[in-house]
């Protein structure tokens, strides 16, 4: 146990730089990072001299999330507190520049309507007389009314697993399905720890190895999240192999390559869905660190 | 008249009896002593006992007196294994004023909170961005609008690695729409683009250095 956190601890200087963008929802659904040198890690490959070995299989897995494109809906309370908090904000605020020149040019208009009208009165406004405020407004509308913003639900996606275009307004986690033991399981990605690599390494090389080609992630951060401890049915424990512990990483996802066959075992689940695939004892390490905002 | 004068009496021999009474009530303790006003200028409650009872400042320990340029910046020097990052700037920018500086206020609110140490909050200069269009009938550009992009920085003095992932997650989640996140290290560069230019000084020393 001693030897990743070793590595961790040699590493001198941690540059973390990073960059996330909000865009419109027109953009593909993922938030323009700019990550650059992301870790600069002056690994040091030192021999591990360590004659006693743990018993238990490290293993690192990714927790990769999408997260939220749009802002999730309000409640009715939120709405109706949103509504009354706009018109208060309306009634108490003072004219805009916009808004005094609309009542001025319709009270110009009024004047020059009227049978006693001197031109020569009025200051020489020039292009204001030309471009009424009133004809701006006209303009903005019609700009307006022909743009077309992109529908908020996605129905057709919503149902489809495998599709990173679902559910907009909350965060996917990436489940992939591996070989585990006997049989297939539901789980993060994940993979065995080898000597010589960092953690962080180890869930880098658990994403790359997917079937899904280019998924582009950015870790947060050096320090694994969580821990899952499994140890061996008895029949199964031989001297050099008690269990396997298996450290968690966050990452977010950054862009996305072409998608995957439609036959890989991955998906992209809500929070409140990974109970339906994960095993029980899994989901409850996975549940403390996994945030449902 | 008479009236108003008997009156007048009655009521001054009900505030003698009064004042008698005080006068006897304090005589009996005898350690407040009455203050005796013989002029109007002269401080006479500081011989009171107690004067200054309110008085604070001598308890605070010394602060040496503050110059011009005491913003020195704060660089920690990493630590073993409990990592943490140096100087981090936290800059929240977008067009919308009110969403930028909520979302930095809730930044800050989620350090205190979190026990990161925040080492300052400020306001970048707001950028204002014209955007122009080419006239259908004609060659000339006329403005269409004018964006202003305002940006703040809240800047940690440590972010424990452990926390790190924990806090940038909650950060991310939490983004409004519209505004935009970024964490860089804090550079001198970045302290010293916040002072406005002195033209006539640089000058002036260039002319020294010749």
């Amino acid at each position: 146990m001693a030897a990743p956190c070793r590595r961790m601890a040699t590493r001198s200087l941690l540059q973390f730089l990073s960059c996330f963008s909000r865009t419109a929802v027109g953009n593909a659904g993922f938030r323009q990072f700019s990550s650059t040198s992301v870790c600069r890690a002056t690994l040091m490959t030192q021999s591990v001299t360590e004659s006693a070995r743990s018993p238990w299989t490290l293993m690192a897995a990714v927790c990769l999330q999408r997260l939220p494109v749009i802002s999730a809906d309000c409640t009715p309370i939120e709405q109706q507190f949103r509504q009354m908090m706009r018109q208060m904000e309306l009634e108490k605020s003072l004219l805009s520049d916009h808004e005094l020149r609309l009542l001025e040019d319709a009270e110009r208009m009024s004047r020059k309507q009227a049978d006693d009208y001197d031109s020569d009165e009025d200051d020489d406004l020039g292009d204001q007389e030309i471009v009424l405020a009133q004809d701006l407004e006209d303009s903005w509308e019609q700009k307006l009314k022909s743009f077309q913003p992109t529908p908020r639900v996605t129905a057709d996606a919503d149902g489809d697993l495998t599709s990173l275009e679902r559910c907009l307004a909350d965060s996917l986690f990436l489940l992939a399905e591996q070989q585990v033991g006997g049989g297939k399981l539901w789980l993060l990605p994940q993979t065995r720890w080898q000597d010589g690599e960092t953690l962080r390494q180890t869930a880098e090389r658990a994403l790359a190895s997917l079937p899904a080609a280019g998924l582009k992630a950015t870790f947060l951060g050096n320090a694994p999240c969580g821990v899952y401890k499994y140890k061996l049915p008895k029949a199964a424990r031989t001297e050099s192999t008690f269990g396997t512990k298996v450290f968690f990483f966050k990452a977010v996802l950054s862009g996305s390559g072409p998608p995957a066959a439609p036959n890989a075992p991955l998906l992209w689940a809500k929070k409140s869905e990974l109970q339906r695939y994960l095993k029980p004892a899994y989901m409850m390490t996975v549940d403390r660190f996994i945030l449902g905002l | 008249m008479n009236t108003v004068f008997r009156k007048l009496q009655v009521s001054v021999a009900q505030q003698a009896f009064v004042l008698n009474q005080a006068l006897t009530l304090c005589r009996a303790t005898p350690s407040v002593q009455h203050p005796v006003w013989t002029s109007v200028n002269e401080r006479q409650y500081k011989t009171m006992p107690t004067h200054g009872i309110g008085r604070w400042r001598h308890l605070l320990p010394r602060e040496a007196p503050k110059k011009k340029k005491d913003r020195h910046q704060m660089k920690e020097i990493l630590a073993e294994t409990d990592k943490a990052y140096g100087t981090l700037n936290v800059k929240v920018s977008g067009y919308d004023m009110t969403l930028v500086e909520h979302y930095s206020q809730y930044i800050h609110n989620l350090c205190n909170r979190l026990g990161i140490k925040v080492a300052e909050s400020y306001a970048l200069p707001t950028k204002t961005t014209e955007v122009m269009l080419m006239q259908e009938q004609g060659t000339k550009m006329f403005v269409d609008a004018v964006l202003k992009t305002h940006s703040r920085v809240v800047q940690l003095s440590s972010l424990n690695a452990t926390a790190c992932p924990v806090f940038i997650d909650v950060l991310l989640k939490n983004q409004p729409e519209g505004v935009q996140l970024s964490v860089e290290e804090h550079t001198e560069a970045d302290f010293h683009a916040r002072f406005k230019g002195r033209p006539e000084l640089e000058g002036l020393m260039a002319q020294l250095g010749n």
